[in-house]
């Protein structure tokens, strides 16, 4: 593959064609596109069903959390369940089960979590949108610079969020450090995270996901307002009124 | 940064936060250590996400004939688990194993389709 690149620069550059030769990730970066699933370490274990994490809130912020909590749990009431993402970093944290895309290029990798169709575009120097024309989201605004092998990416513009198992107001940041590995013949991605956040945390919170290639593995549509949307046409099409 | 103020989780294996994220909703209603199996005819079959819909009419001794709504996966973990669209036509007779209420009411969550043979198709044990 390697050669391969290598030709093709030479191949792309002779040509002129300088925009187009930096299509391929450059030497010494690992080239992250495909997709993949939850890390499943064989000599462990199944994991149980996890509980909440402990993040360190503020006062504020835990009287927030606590009161989602408090409202919904034993409800059906999830932004999933409503076709809404989970926002980061529970976007990032929580894929896996349903699979993540990584489509890589040199100025933008763009991630595709399954479920609930969550996109993230994460931009490299020139490429890099104004932060001040991007609207604060629940992915936020993501930047990407690669230190050798590693890629950080950091994350602003995020929107409050308690309705996650990782509260966060519109103050917090993101950072992210992901590197390849090779796991008894296995491509391995970890990413270690550190959010920060003046509003909601008194300590930054970390947490560490592993993720393992599938290769020529599928993430498929997650087409999810779908059904009301044909529930309403189907009594549109009948000359029933739609539901109030 | 001061490190030692870091609050740090590992995460090696992470299933477990992921359904804290995307659960779509309380499992608790739905008993996943008793299932049952149930037999009746395809009223409608809805594969959509963020759960799949599934009527049956089903008729037995206890309540008579009546229409009941299953829950199921969503779309795309339902096709992963082998559970395609087509093998719950509109007018076939199916029988799915549930994991039932826990009310006793009607209704369950589908975690498997078992054919004429016996086989189940699907091994589902807990709500996605």
């Amino acid at each position: 593959m390697t050669n391969m690149t290598s030709l093709c620069r030479a191949v792309l550059a002779s040509a002129g064609l300088a925009y187009f030769a930096v299509a391929f990730p450059a030497a010494g970066e690992p080239d992250l596109t495909g997709v993949w699933t939850n890390y499943r370490n064989p000599n462990a274990p199944a994991a149980a069903r996890g509980t909440r994490p402990q993040l360190p809130l503020t006062p504020e912020a835990k009287a927030k959390a606590d009161r989602y909590v408090e409202v919904t749990t034993g409800t059906n009431y999830t932004p999933g369940g409503y076709c809404v993402g989970g926002g980061m970093p529970g976007s990032m944290l929580g894929s896996g089960g349903y699979p993540m895309e990584i489509i890589q290029r040199p100025e933008q990798i763009t991630v595709v979590y399954e479920a609930h169709n969550e996109v993230r575009r994460i931009y490299f120097g020139a490429r890099a949108p104004d932060p001040a024309t991007m609207f604060p989201e629940r992915n936020g605004f993501s930047i990407g610079r690669w230190d050798g092998d590693t890629l950080i990416v950091e994350t602003s513009k995020l929107v409050e969020q308690v309705d996650t198992a990782y509260p966060h107001s519109d103050q917090a940041r993101i950072v992210e450090e992901y590197r390849v590995s090779e796991e008894n013949g296995t491509r391995v991605l970890t990413a270690k995270m550190t959010m920060t956040d003046p509003k909601f945390l008194t300590a930054p919170f970390t947490m560490e996901k592993k993720w393992q290639a599938i290769p020529n593995g599928v993430v498929r549509t997650y087409e999810c307002t779908e059904p009301d949307w044909l529930d309403l046409l189907d009594r549109l099409m009948k000359g029933e009124a739609p539901k109030s | 940064m001061n490190k030692s103020a870091i609050v740090s989780i590992a995460m090696l294996l992470v299933a477990a936060p992921a359904t804290a994220v995307f659960a779509h909703h309380s499992a608790a209603q739905f008993d996943f250590q008793s299932p049952v199996n149930i037999t009746g005819i395809v009223k409608e079959a809805r594969f959509s996400n963020p759960h799949a819909r599934i009527i049956l009419q089903v008729t037995d001794d206890k309540r008579g004939t009546r229409d009941i709504e299953f829950e199921g996966h969503s779309r795309n973990n339902m096709i992963r688990q082998g559970l395609m669209p087509d093998m719950m036509a509109v007018g076939d007779t199916i029988t799915i194993r549930i994991a039932p209420m826990r009310t006793g009411e009607d209704g369950g969550y589908v975690t498997a389709l078992i054919t004429k043979d016996g086989k189940a198709i699907g091994n589902i044990t807990r709500a996605d």
